[in-house]
């Protein structure tokens, strides 16, 4: 058989495939994925207004230098989670035109992104809950009993969540990477 | 406010003209797309899903779209970039010519008289069982693509098209004839 002849034959054996299936509700999930990413980002300016917010009010209702510095402290926090957030995605959003190729090699920075920011969200929360602890010590003298069995199992859920996500991260990275060899290499 | 929520967002907001342009992509070339999810998937019911996926996807892009390229390459880079999430999501296996399951049969069912249907669905399977640089080439190539257009697509060089093309037909053609 000739080439071009059999690519033909495999060409109308190839296209004489069903018809494309109805889509239905595809208006309401792009509605309802626009609403959850309004609502995410709405979630992370809400967290930093309330928390920030609420230690501006302590320090001026309360003007001391330990309220003062929690205030300070709080907005320093919130910025390097906000810069290391912005940084961290900066080459990471999705080109939809680009190349396949291209956007595995998004989808890889993507990923490594994901595993540094686990690494960087651990780190920030761990420095986050010495200042705050230190900070009611100096203020009251102790903490209660209540107080680090509630941080205790905060920081266990959190520990537990984070060590999970990073496993998932991690998995799509190999994936991902592999996928990249087996393109690359052909 | 992260870049991708910014273009969904904004996806959203110019709906009526998007669902005009996505509906008449949708008609011209839904088929052609649901061969593509069907090569990718294992099963009737994730081609339908990553279909749909694809058509959000392509919805949420469409903004994007400046005609720098065809509509149709558009569409397909598209495609085979929501494919490859995908296979992300799924960690699906690359499918390869050591698959164990047998071609359906290659002799036509008399009674049945569905030769011609027999035949496009073993090719059908035997594309599936092909590792993957090989299949989006062949595929593409199905679709009546030409080597600069799945070359921009892809992100390779025609020559490497023209490669992986010949490997593709090679491969193909062994895993067609083994069952004659």
């Amino acid at each position: 058989m000739k080439l071009d002849a059999e690519l033909e034959l495999w060409r109308d054996q190839w296209q004489a495939s069903p018809e494309a299936p109805e889509l239905t509700g595809l208006r309401k999930r792009v509605a309802r994925e626009s609403l959850y990413m309004r609502m995410m980002l709405t979630a992370d300016i809400l967290v930093t207004l309330v928390i920030g917010g609420a230690t501006i009010a302590l320090a001026l209702r309360s003007p001391r230098p330990a309220t003062a510095i929690l205030a300070a402290a709080t907005w320093l926090f919130i910025a390097t989670a906000w810069i290391f957030g912005l940084s961290n995605r900066k080459n990471a959003w999705s080109p939809s035109a680009s190349t396949t190729s291209a956007f595995l090699d998004l989808s890889i920075r993507r990923s490594r992104g994901n595993l540094r920011a686990v690494k960087f969200g651990a780190l920030l929360y761990a420095i986050e809950m010495a200042f705050c602890l230190s900070w009611l010590i100096h203020e009251s003298g102790h903490l209660s009993k209540t107080l680090i069995i509630v941080v205790t199992v905060i920081t266990l859920i959190l520990a537990a969540a984070l060590i999970i996500y990073r496993k998932r991260k991690r998995t799509d990275l190999n994936y991902l990477l592999q996928l990249q060899q087996d393109l690359t290499a052909a | 406010m992260n870049l991708s929520t910014a273009a969904s967002l904004e996806a959203a907001d110019a709906e009526p003209a998007i669902e005009q342009q996505l509906n008449r992509l949708l008609a011209e070339n839904g088929p052609a797309l649901l061969r593509l999810a069907a090569s990718y998937t294992n099963t009737l019911s994730d081609r339908d899903d990553l279909f749909q996926d694809i058509a959000i996807a392509l919805w949420k892009a469409l903004p994007r779209f400046r005609g720098e390229c065809s509509e149709r390459t558009f569409l397909f880079r598209v495609a085979h970039n929501r494919s490859i999430d995908y296979l992300r999501r799924r960690r699906a296996l690359t499918t390869s010519i050591e698959a164990d399951a047998p071609l359906p049969d290659a002799r036509p069912n008399p009674e049945a008289g569905l030769a011609q249907e027999q035949q496009g669905e073993r090719l059908r399977q035997a594309i599936h069982r092909l590792p993957l640089p090989y299949r989006q080439v062949i595929t593409l190539t199905l679709e009546e693509m030409s080597y600069t257009e799945i070359a921009a697509i892809l992100g390779v060089t025609e020559t490497n098209v023209g490669v992986r093309l010949n490997r593709a037909r090679q491969l193909l053609r062994q895993l067609l004839e083994n069952r004659k």
